[in-house]
């Protein structure tokens, strides 16, 4: 079986015309629970998941994982935002990324009810997916992502968009997803979220991790002024 | 520089999401996305245009059909007869093509089959058929896959006669490269993914530059005739602005250690 973690970033920068955005990192990430990572507007949360994942080139350093680059990919998912909702129906989006992986239609087609079933979406299977609401589209968003059980998912702001419901109910899932194994980081401005979601915090400011430690100790002890700061309300630059 | 330690020790990525006002989707291929030139293309065109453009990062096939289906406003490939077929099809409104850049001959540092002093692309393929020295092809239909059956053919050999030394992976441009590198092999990359690849091993670059391994990437509108609800209108302001010299001087001045990798050729809009 496929073993992701430990990954090690070694250096990481990301740099556009000159101008660094973030780096450079040096982190080593274990392969359980939830991480969030946390910081200010600009603070580079977006392109350290993207630097992560691989969908943003690295200007220097060098990532490692415990197996080849392209198996770690072969296992990651992505939900951004804003999702990219297929212009099919919920249950062609579904079974889009299975069919990608040559998952034989029938296969496909049940494990696609399933999960349209596990995060509600059952009585819209036949709905065209662009129509959905937000957090509907968030939800199948997540789904297709889940079907193709990744061991590590990355979220970008996965509830910026969304009302309070449709916020309890992402969170659901992705909370049933790490009890099933994946392992999840995700950004988020809403601190509400990170305490409800964290077990450890990336804290972010200007590219470069201030913090990071158990969530329980930041949120409860942050060290940094910045961290203390950001906690408190105050603007951080 | 402190290292930071998360979380105990014990794939499809559908898009981007900056913020702008219009949104259109397109399906580029993996060797595009791997060449990290979007992240270079993609900010400035939301920049000057306030267009999001949303990427699909798919195999040339697949970029065709999620073009076919009305999935996506525009296609960024690089297979000329697919693409043709594309708009002879009706799927597309027409063809332009933008950049090209160029496949590479990789393979063991010491050559078995002496590919490096070929004159001529098909002369190394034949080298390494007379030889019968390991080989990866992606096997995988993709553009990549595409050209090199079609350079085999040019050099008056069939894939499907070989032995054992041909290996057809049916993967990823990356997973042929691990390949080839864990063998060792010679296989057949574009110079991007090859220059951005980080497992070289006893690999190295052994064989480049016959014209006929130029990779022409071409820039194909969906045709809103056949699905109205396609953002047509944002695709050609796309394509205006992929054919401008905005465009010509941010993909000639994109380089990789040094490297230039893509030259930009679309002739201007009338």
């Amino acid at each position: 079986m496929t073993q992701l973690f430990p990954m090690q970033a070694i250096a990481i920068e990301s740099r556009r015309r000159g101008q660094r955005l973030v780096g450079p990192i040096d982190l080593t990430l274990g392969g359980q629970g939830a991480t969030v990572v946390i910081g200010p507007n600009g603070a580079g949360k977006t392109t350290l998941l993207q630097l992560l994942h691989g969908t943003a080139r690295l200007s220097a350093g060098q990532i490692n994982w415990a197996c080849t680059t392209e198996e770690a990919r072969h296992h990651q998912g992505f939900v951004f935002q804003r999702p990219v909702m297929l212009r099919r129906t919920v249950l062609e989006n579904l079974i889009y990324p299975l069919r990608l992986r040559g998952v034989p239609k029938d296969k496909a087609r049940k494990a696609a009810r399933e999960w349209a079933a596990r995060v509600g979406l059952e009585p819209l299977l036949g709905r065209a997916a662009p129509v959905l609401s937000g957090g509907e589209q968030q939800k199948l968003a997540l789904a297709r992502a889940l079907i193709c059980k990744p061991k590590l998912l990355f979220l970008d702001e996965p509830c910026a968009a969304l009302d309070g419901r449709a916020t309890r109910e992402i969170e659901m899932i992705l909370q049933t997803a790490k009890a099933d194994g994946t392992r999840l980081i995700l950004s988020t401005h809403d601190l509400g979220q990170a305490r409800r979601l964290a077990d450890d915090v990336l804290f972010l400011v200007g590219g470069r991790i201030h913090e990071a430690g158990r969530a329980d100790t930041f949120f409860n002890q942050p060290e940094t002024e910045e961290a203390q700061a950001f906690l408190r309300g105050d603007i951080v630059e | 520089m402190k290292h930071w330690f998360i979380g105990a020790i014990s794939a499809l990525a559908l898009g981007s999401a900056a913020q702008a006002a219009d949104v259109m989707k397109m399906a580029v291929t993996t060797s595009f996305n791997n060449s990290g030139l979007a992240d270079v293309l993609l900010p400035e065109i939301a920049a000057d245009l306030d267009i999001d453009v949303q990427l699909l990062v798919v195999g040339t096939g697949q970029a065709i059909k999620l073009g076919e289906a009305g999935d996506v406003d525009a296609i960024l490939v690089h297979s000329r007869s697919a693409e043709e077929a594309f708009v002879e099809g009706g799927f597309g409104s027409h063809r332009t093509e933008i950049m090209y850049n160029d496949f590479v001959f990789i393979g063991p540092k010491e050559d078995p089959a002496g590919i490096a002093t070929s004159d001529a692309a098909a002369g190394a393929l034949t080298a390494i058929a007379e030889t019968e020295a390991n080989f990866v092809s992606r096997g995988d239909d993709s553009g990549t896959h595409k050209k090199e059956l079609s350079l085999w053919t040019e050099a008056g050999l069939d894939p499907a006669t070989f032995g054992d030394w041909y290996n057809a992976v049916g993967a990823g441009m990356g997973a042929a490269l691990n390949t080839a590198s864990g063998m060792p092999a010679y296989v057949m990359s574009d110079r991007a993914s090859w220059l951005n690849f980080g497992n070289k091993g006893e690999l190295a670059l052994l064989y480049a530059g016959d014209p006929v391994l130029f990779n022409q990437y071409a820039y194909l509108p969906v045709n809103p005739k056949l699905h109205d609800h396609v953002k047509n209108d944002l695709a050609l302001r796309l394509e205006e602005w992929l054919v401008s010299d905005r465009a010509k001087s941010l993909i000639n001045d994109y380089k990789i250690n040094g490297e230039t990798l893509f030259v930009f050729n679309a002739k201007p809009a009338e």
